[in-house]
């Protein structure tokens, strides 16, 4: 294998709600008066993550990070696989697995690079059937959560460094490799492949794959995959 | 799937580590590949949980080895050689390997099969065969022994006791080695840390409180066969069957010295034959409690009944409180890293720098703590009661939302006496229903209450059996010289083989591995076998 598939995960193959794990977490504390108390501090988050997704993403992502403080590690591997039935996998696109079996039938690696938590992502892995993962850990101290991310933190120019870094490692030509990814942080990724695609994309995004005629795929209908892919499977 | 990270998990501390793990070396004093290269090793018990996994990683690690003599007992029709070509090389654990190597054709020249029973004399191994074997057997592994906790006691001391015996004259027969696999808890009713220097012959874990008596092999011998005797022969002036008389006679003797039942109190006279030969070259390794393995032959394969797996299936099942320590390890060892244990151990024995006593456990290192593994029990029954389809659906939502707990013994008894209370009530009320509504529109529901009393019942005698392990006593058993075994090897060998239950990570072994190899491998067993019964 000298080719490889790199897929972002919210947003591009899912929808999941950063909100909605959240509150499945505090819908699945240890008693009842804690998951209620828990709930509550959601709920109230709710305006604040909201306001600063408009303001920054990055500090969206570090607010988001410490709702984690406090947990221990064994809940968090313990709940995970409820967690993915429960909110995962009914936000998972309909043409998200056709998509991936595709890329595993042409000889592409698929490989995750996403800035969610190993815990989460492992369900996931699993079921779409990822050759590897590239993602964030939460730093722990005696098992229990800080509420921090262990640097280098997955994101924006960071997934563009360590996708260099996996190809130059594991000898894959970047040159005839596809990115797929639906926000416009994931452009230095998607610069950095011979086939990126613009997976459904965001306003911003969308302008930015028509001027560089990428091509545009929609997995939350039925739709044509980007003729690269299409030899195998057309759809 | 793998994760390409920076980061290690360091269990021990609770936090991520950077960079790659650091290279294991060794001083090179006992080198596994040469003792393993040109040598025969005789394999007695090969067919069991431990065994087949042994056997898998010697044929997969040490492709050196001249020849590999698997003793198995014939069943019935079948012979020994037969059952292993068909039964053992083909059974999940050790058909990758064999498929690797090239089938079980190609391994035919290096495995030999040897039909014998440890319940007779010289294994009842066939004398021509004895005669060939002479001389060229560089060492003899043990794994063959009765695990189950209480059977009749005739049962467990023909294999562990006699079995022993039998074994002992075949080694000295063969002018050969022995490594001798007994269990950690052979310590009894013990608590604190359990050294592997104790003195094995007329061990009794009374000693400290009682010291006044003499244990000896001679005396359990003449008990055992007085017993047996006064038992079968009083069979028409008692109304309780023998075989559970029988049962019950062990579990007393084996608490009367501290033990915590049958089968370690015949463990430990087995060690003590063992040990009180002359001239016999030994090692004796002790594994605690062997769960699901964490890499080979694949991550979670499981077997039988005697780890952890009741628990498990109980915690899926619903059960709430569990008396356990709050401060207590439970002592658990992947079945992989007992195999590489033994192979070291033997390796070890083979190079002359064998010691008497290798523990095979993780507390020492990298204790995993009996309220956590409650809570991942709780977390589990809430997984599977949330997306169960059938049942009661109130509850399974009770099941499913109400978190298990840590209780003592006190409140355990006292919630067993408040349930029982109230299913006599509801028999009560349902015998009154019947005698108003007749039998046919109530009988179900008496039957279905049998059914729940029949459960009830078997959960509490399982959850019996395993309270000496969880909360009348806590153990650490101390792995000095495996440790030290293992920092021997060579470089080489570290490549193969390695003692690492320090770098375990226990959540994820217990959700991700663990538990889903017990789900995976045991859990039809235990369907199938409770059919017959209902």
């Amino acid at each position: 294998m000298n080719k490889a598939a790199f897929y972002d995960l919210d947003g591009t193959l899912l929808s999941c709600n950063l909100v909605t794990m959240h509150a499945y977490y505090a819908r699945n504390d240890r008693s009842l008066v804690k998951s209620v108390y828990q709930l509550t501090k959601v709920l109230l988050s709710v305006p604040l993550l909201f306001g600063l997704d408009l303001y920054s993403r990055s500090l969206f992502n570090v607010f988001s990070f410490r709702a984690y403080r406090g947990m221990h590690r064994d809940r968090l591997i313990g709940l995970a696989d409820d967690l993915f039935e429960v909110t995962i996998k009914p936000s998972i696109f309909p043409q998200a697995k056709a998509l991936i079996d595709c890329t595993r039938d042409l000889g592409y690696r698929n490989v995750l690079v996403t800035g969610t938590l190993d815990f989460t992502i492992r369900p996931i892995a699993l079921h779409f059937g990822f050759d590897e993962i590239i993602c964030n850990r939460l730093e722990f101290k005696n098992h229990v959560a800080t509420g921090r991310v262990l640097s280098p933190l997955l994101a924006e120019n960071e997934k563009a460094r360590s996708i260099r870094e996996y190809a130059q490692q594991e000898g894959i030509d970047l040159k005839q490799s596809c990115a797929f990814s639906d926000s416009s942080a994931d452009v230095p990724m998607l610069s950095a492949v011979g086939h990126p695609v613009a997976t459904n994309p965001t306003h911003r995004l969308r302008r930015i794959a028509l001027r560089n005629e990428w091509p545009i795929l929609e997995l939350r209908e039925e739709s044509t995959f980007p003729p690269f892919l299409r030899p195998a499977k057309a759809l | 799937m793998k994760s390409r990270t920076l980061w290690r998990w360091n269990p021990v501390s609770g936090e991520y580590e950077s960079g790659p793990a650091p290279a294991r070396h060794g001083s090179g004093e006992i080198s596994a590949v040469q003792a393993f290269s040109n040598c025969t090793l005789l394999l007695m018990g090969g067919t069991g949980f431990v065994g087949k996994v042994f056997l898998a990683m010697i044929l997969d690690r040490f492709p050196e080895l001249r020849k590999l003599i698997v003793q198995v007992r014939r069943k019935k029709n079948v012979s020994g050689e037969q059952r292993f070509f068909s039964d053992i090389l083909n059974s999940p654990p050790v058909r990758p390997t064999v498929e690797r190597l090239g089938g079980a054709d190609a391994l035919r020249k290096k495995i030999e099969v040897l039909e014998g029973d440890l319940d007779e004399p010289l294994c009842g191994i066939d004398p021509e065969r004895l005669e060939e074997l002479k001389g060229k057997v560089d060492v003899v592994v043990n794994l063959a022994g009765v695990v189950d906790f209480d059977p009749p006691v005739n049962e467990s001391f023909e294999t562990n006791v006699y079995g022993t015996r039998h074994l002992i004259d075949l080694v000295r027969l063969l002018d050969t080695k022995l490594v001798h696999v007994s269990t950690c808890y052979v310590a009894g009713k013990r608590n604190g840390r359990i050294s592997e220097e104790t003195e094995i012959l007329g061990y009794y874990p009374h000693r400290d409180s009682s010291p006044g008596e003499t244990f000896s092999i001679e005396t359990e011998l003449d008990w055992y066969e007085q017993f047996v005797r006064e038992t079968r022969e009083s069979r028409e002036s008692s109304p309780r069957p023998v075989r559970e008389r029988l049962r019950d006679g062990g579990m007393n003797r084996a608490d009367q010295w501290g033990w915590t039942n049958t089968y370690t109190y015949t463990k430990s006279i087995g060690e003590q034959m063992v040990a009180q030969t002359p001239g016999l070259t030994y090692s004796i390794v002790r594994p605690a409690i062997v769960e699901s393995s964490l890499l080979f032959p694949f991550p979670g394969w499981n077997e039988g009944f005697t780890t952890s797996a009741p628990l498990v299936l109980m915690g899926g099942g619903g059960v709430k409180g569990w008396p356990v320590r709050k401060d207590g390890p439970l002592e658990i060892i992947p079945v992989d890293l007992v195999a590489q244990g033994i192979l070291i151990v033997a390796a070890a024995v083979l190079c002359g720098k064998g010691k008497r006593v290798y523990h095979l456990a993780s507390a020492d290192e990298n204790p995993i703590m009996l309220p956590r593994l409650v809570s991942f029990l709780g977390m589990n029954s809430r997984y599977k009661h949330k997306h169960k389809k059938e049942g009661n659906r109130l509850a399974n939502a009770w099941k499913a939302y109400v978190e298990t707990q840590v209780i003592t013994v006190e409140s355990l008894q006292a919630r067993r006496s408040r349930l029982h209370r109230g299913l006599d009530i509801i028999h009560a009320a349902l015998t009154l229903g019947k005698t108003v509504f007749g039998a046919r529109k109530i009988d179900p529901y008496l039957k279905s209450l049998r059914d729940t009393r029949r459960q009830i019942r078997a959960q509490e005698i399982t959850l019996d059996k395993f309270l000496p392990f969880m909360f009348h006593n806590s153990f650490v058993f101390e792995t000095r010289n495996i440790r030290e075994a293992a920092s021997m090897l060579t470089d080489e060998d570290l490549k193969r083989i390695c003692w690492n239950p320090e770098t375990i990570d226990w959540a994820d072994y217990w959700v991700n591995i663990h538990t889903k190899g017990i789900e995976k491998w045991i859990r039809p067993m235990f369907a199938t076998s409770k059919k017959p019964a209902s």
